[in-house]
């Protein structure tokens, strides 16, 4: 197993929004969480890497296990340790804008990694080239469509060569017409083996990648398994309602 | 103007222009750049999670910004003495105002920092950065970028303030325009003179922030 969470609660003051979450995940396979909003698959995926920190249970990353509990502190060792093994893809892009594109993608490897420039400079010019940027190295962020953003972003996080690859809704903050470049992006560190989670609301997607589906409702799993089942055939009635709801909007 | 007071303005523009060349520019420069590291750290303290600093920071923001200038020249001036800590006119009030531009300024750099989005904060931390890392790399220098407009308004108003040092016998444009009044009884005309030079190097300032305001708006949003 590369991913394994098990019992993951998480509450914001009074507000408990992760409820008992278990995952596995095999190294090389696609997670894709869905959910109506507010459902907890953020705050789930940021718990993942420690953005969030989470109230109770374990989660074990490659061979690095965390153990939660309340009034337990993890160090912020564990905590960057953990983070330099897991690559974050935001909703917002988040990239840095007064650095350019190549610079955004060489910081992790040469600031935290402290790996040699040269050498981090290569790897990032092949990153770009096959998220299809490799012109584009001296640009700045601001000079970039969203969709281009959001393509440096997802080369920024592979340039740490994490153990996970961890998307919150990659596309949704995308012009339509840019979505599909992002999505075909994934879609190839997929056919890669790359062992990603993606939060996302693009169903077909989700059916198209992934090789796992959970469904989450009210800090809840409420279905999980193969894509086919979970988005073309769901057991309970409460994921019949949700998918119903979803393919009803895609109309 | 009548010849001599012609006369008296012409004789005097140098050795006052020299008197703020030489005294009132290498003050107000000095204390900016010690205020300026004061400001970062006091900011740093304030945004720290570590309560002793949180405080120390928020006391001397308070005392600073709470009482007048001119109160605290004079008390590190004439005050401090009384128990035996004599300085020359300038450290007095270099250290009066590198106070003044580390209390106001820190709230500057502290609201520039916090105006740098979350989402940069969690996107140093996801590539495994520490804070540290993480302020240095990603949030300080959007923070600089931020601060420069206040900050070069601090500085021009800091060469004005300079004027005060007056007060407690530092030498600079002002004081010598004292002095050439105390002599022609020209107030006036000197004070007049005066305000002309300061406003010679503001404008100077004032040409500078507007250039480096221009580059730095194009390089944020074009
Ligand atoms: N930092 C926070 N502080 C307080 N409440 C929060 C915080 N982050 C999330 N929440 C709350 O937790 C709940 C779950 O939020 P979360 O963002 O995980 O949902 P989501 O499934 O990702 O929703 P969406 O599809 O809208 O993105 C929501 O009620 C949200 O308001
Ligand atoms: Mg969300």
């Amino acid at each position: 197993m590369m991913l394994e969470i098990r019992n993951l609660h998480k509450a914001f003051g009074s507000l408990e929004v992760l409820k008992g979450i278990d995952v596995n995940l095999e190294k090389g396979k696609v997670l894709a969480i869905i959910g109506p909003s507010g459902s907890g698959k953020t705050t789930l995926l940021r718990c993942i890497n420690l953005l969030e920190m989470p109230d109770q249970g374990t989660m074990k990353l490659s061979d690095r296990e965390l153990d939660f509990q309340p009034g337990r502190k993890i160090s912020s060792r564990e905590v960057t340790e953990l983070r330099k093994h897991t690559g974050m893809v935001f909703q917002s892009y988040n990239l840095f804008p007064h650095k350019n594109v190549m610079d955004n993608i060489m910081e992790g490897p040469v600031v935290v990694q402290k790996k040699d420039k040269a050498q981090a400079f290569k790897t990032a010019q092949a990153l770009l080239e096959k998220v299809g940027l490799g012109d584009r190295g001296s640009y700045y962020p601001h000079q970039l469509s969203g969709g281009q953003q959001q393509r440096v972003g997802i080369a920024r996080a592979m340039a740490m060569e994490p153990d996970v690859l961890l998307f919150d809704e990659p596309t949704s903050a995308l012009d339509p017409e840019l979505v599909g470049e992002v999505l075909r992006v994934i879609k190839q560190l997929a056919l890669e083996g790359r062992t990603m989670v993606i939060v996302t609301h693009e169903m077909k997607f989700a059916a198209d990648v992934a090789d796992h589906v959970i469904l989450m409702d009210g800090g809840h799993i409420i279905e999980q398994g193969p894509p086919d089942q979970v988005i073309n055939h769901p057991q309970s009635a409460r994921a019949q309602q949700f998918m119903n709801r979803i393919s009803g909007e895609d109309i | 103007m009548n010849d001599r007071q012609i006369q008296i303005v012409l004789d005097s523009f140098w050795p006052l222009f020299e008197a703020a060349l030489k005294y009132t520019l290498p003050l107000a420069i000095s204390s900016f750049a010690i205020g300026l590291l004061l400001a970062v750290l006091t900011a740093l303290a304030q945004i720290s999670g570590v309560r002793i600093l949180k405080f120390i920071a928020r006391v001397y923001v308070w005392i600073i910004r709470g009482t007048p200038l001119l109160v605290q020249l004079f008390i590190i001036f004439y005050g401090l003495p009384t128990i035996g800590i004599i300085l020359p006119a300038f450290v007095a009030a270099l250290i009066g105002f590198s106070l003044s531009v580390g209390a106001y300024g820190s709230e500057i750099v502290r609201s520039a920092i916090q105006s740098v989005p979350k989402g940069q904060w969690e996107a140093a931390y996801s590539i495994g950065m520490t804070r540290g890392q993480a302020l240095r790399r990603v949030i300080l220098p959007q923070a600089a970028r931020v601060s420069v407009p206040p900050l070069a308004n601090s500085f021009i108003g800091l060469v004005k303030d300079t004027s005060l040092a007056s007060s407690i016998t530092y030498i600079e444009l002002f004081y010598k325009s004292q002095q050439v009044v105390a002599r022609t009884y020209e107030a006036l005309i000197l004070y007049a003179e005066a305000a002309v030079i300061y406003l010679i190097f503001t404008s100077v300032l004032f040409v500078l922030q507007s250039y480096l305001e221009k580059r730095l708006g194009r390089s944020l949003s074009s």
